[in-house]
């Protein structure tokens, strides 16, 4: 395996630390325009990894991961070119949007373009997947996250929350103030309670085609005052190294026999960690062929959750469920 | 007296800016009831599967 990772920073050196185990790939090149600081990642990660100015050309079967901001697509594009499989960790809805729109491309040349290979999208999509296991059908997805990775996490986190939110509700796109709808949502221990608002993510253009006819998709965001009355401001602070731990929450409703049920899961790490492991087990498994088919889509759609979570658990990741209390069975009226 | 009036104006001038602003920002806004029971359990093995 030969993997080209874009972005040397927070989530690009750890996927390149995740790529090492169990066994390294053949040959692992950084790219970042900070050159130092590729060396820097390289030198600590050590052989086989190793510094370019810019992505060499690949071959079939290899992967580009990119784990840098900026136009994903473009990148991704020269990539398809070249018969090479993409991971990407953007969580900007245009950028996903754009990865998405390479189905076509992807699908004719028989690889993969993972798009929201992260924490959230990412992480959060296979936690979809795996609560709507079961399920006859998936009514209503919510998905909520706390904290960021490096700082161009922190940055996109900014502007999503000065954007305008895009949900999916009754079978149609709805776009909304980003920091409206606040909701306090329930993290897993040591996070627990957090205000979380609407913000311009892309969970639900990742989510809405890997559950055919579900009703809602919103994704939400943890903000306090200051993000939210700064977020159409410049940022008014360097964003810092990297953020404390995060989480992510997952919401999901369904239909399961006469009864409407909800199961809750949730995960808690450092964002750039677990990011760097789901798009590191990404790369791995598409050059295993497990994902279940070509083109572009969203880990949700990819993956046996199963399977996938089990691996990343192994890797320090854990998710929780959330049992007891309010997360019982309603009978359908009439059912 | 004059002093006192003004004093008296800019306070209620303040109140109602930062009655305002606190509107703008929502900070009453409707958050749900904390999970009366139940918990978090960390899923491993056989919940995979």
């Amino acid at each position: 395996m030969r993997v080209a990772v874009v972005g040397a920073g927070a989530c690009g050196a750890r996927a390149g630390r995740q790529l090492l185990s169990p066994e390294p790939p053949d040959d692992l090149v950084l790219v970042d325009p900070d050159r130092s600081r590729a060396e820097a990642v390289a030198a600590s990660l050590g052989p086989p990894t190793r510094v370019a100015a810019e992505v060499p050309p690949l071959e079939a079967g290899d992967v580009l991961l990119v784990a840098a901001p900026g136009s994903h697509r473009s990148t991704a594009e020269q990539a398809l070119d070249d018969g090479a499989h993409v991971v990407s960790l953007s969580d900007s809805v245009a950028e996903v949007q754009a990865l998405l729109e390479l189905d076509a491309p992807a699908v004719s040349r028989g690889v993969h373009v993972v798009a929201g290979a992260g924490f959230s999208p990412g992480l959060s999509c296979v936690l979809a997947a795996l609560a709507g296991r079961g399920f006859e059908r998936v009514q209503e997805v919510h998905v909520a996250k706390v904290g960021t990775g490096g700082p161009a996490c922190a940055r996109q986190h900014h502007r999503a929350l000065g954007g305008r939110a895009c949900d999916w509700r009754s079978g149609d796109w709805e776009r909304r103030s980003s920091g409206s709808g606040r909701e306090l949502c329930w993290f897993p221990d040591p996070v627990r309670a957090v205000d979380c608002y609407r913000a311009e993510l892309p969970e639900a253009l990742l989510l809405v085609p890997a559950f055919p006819g579900v009703d809602r998709v919103t994704a939400r965001l943890a903000a306090n005052r200051r993000d939210r009355l700064t977020a159409r401001l410049p940022m008014l602070r360097r964003p810092h190294p990297e953020g404390e731990l995060g989480a992510i929450r997952v919401e999901v409703r369904g239909v399961q026999g006469p009864a409407l049920d909800d199961r809750v899961l949730g995960a808690v790490d450092r964002p750039a960690v677990a990011a760097g492991a789901v798009a590191a087990l990404a790369c791995r498994w598409a050059v295993e062929g497990r994902l279940s088919r070509p083109g572009a889509s969203g880990l949700a759609a990819l993956v046996e959750p199963g399977s996938f979570l089990a691996t990343l658990a192994e890797r320090g990741v854990k998710v929780a469920v959330f049992e007891g209390g309010q997360h019982g069975s309603t009978s359908v009226p009439g059912g | 007296m004059t002093h006192l009036l003004k004093t008296v104006r800019r306070a209620l001038l303040s109140l109602t800016l930062a009655g305002i602003a606190a509107a703008a920002l929502k900070l009453r806004g409707a958050g749900e009831v904390p999970p009366q029971g139940g918990g978090w359990r960390e899923l491993s093995g056989q919940d995979f599967r």
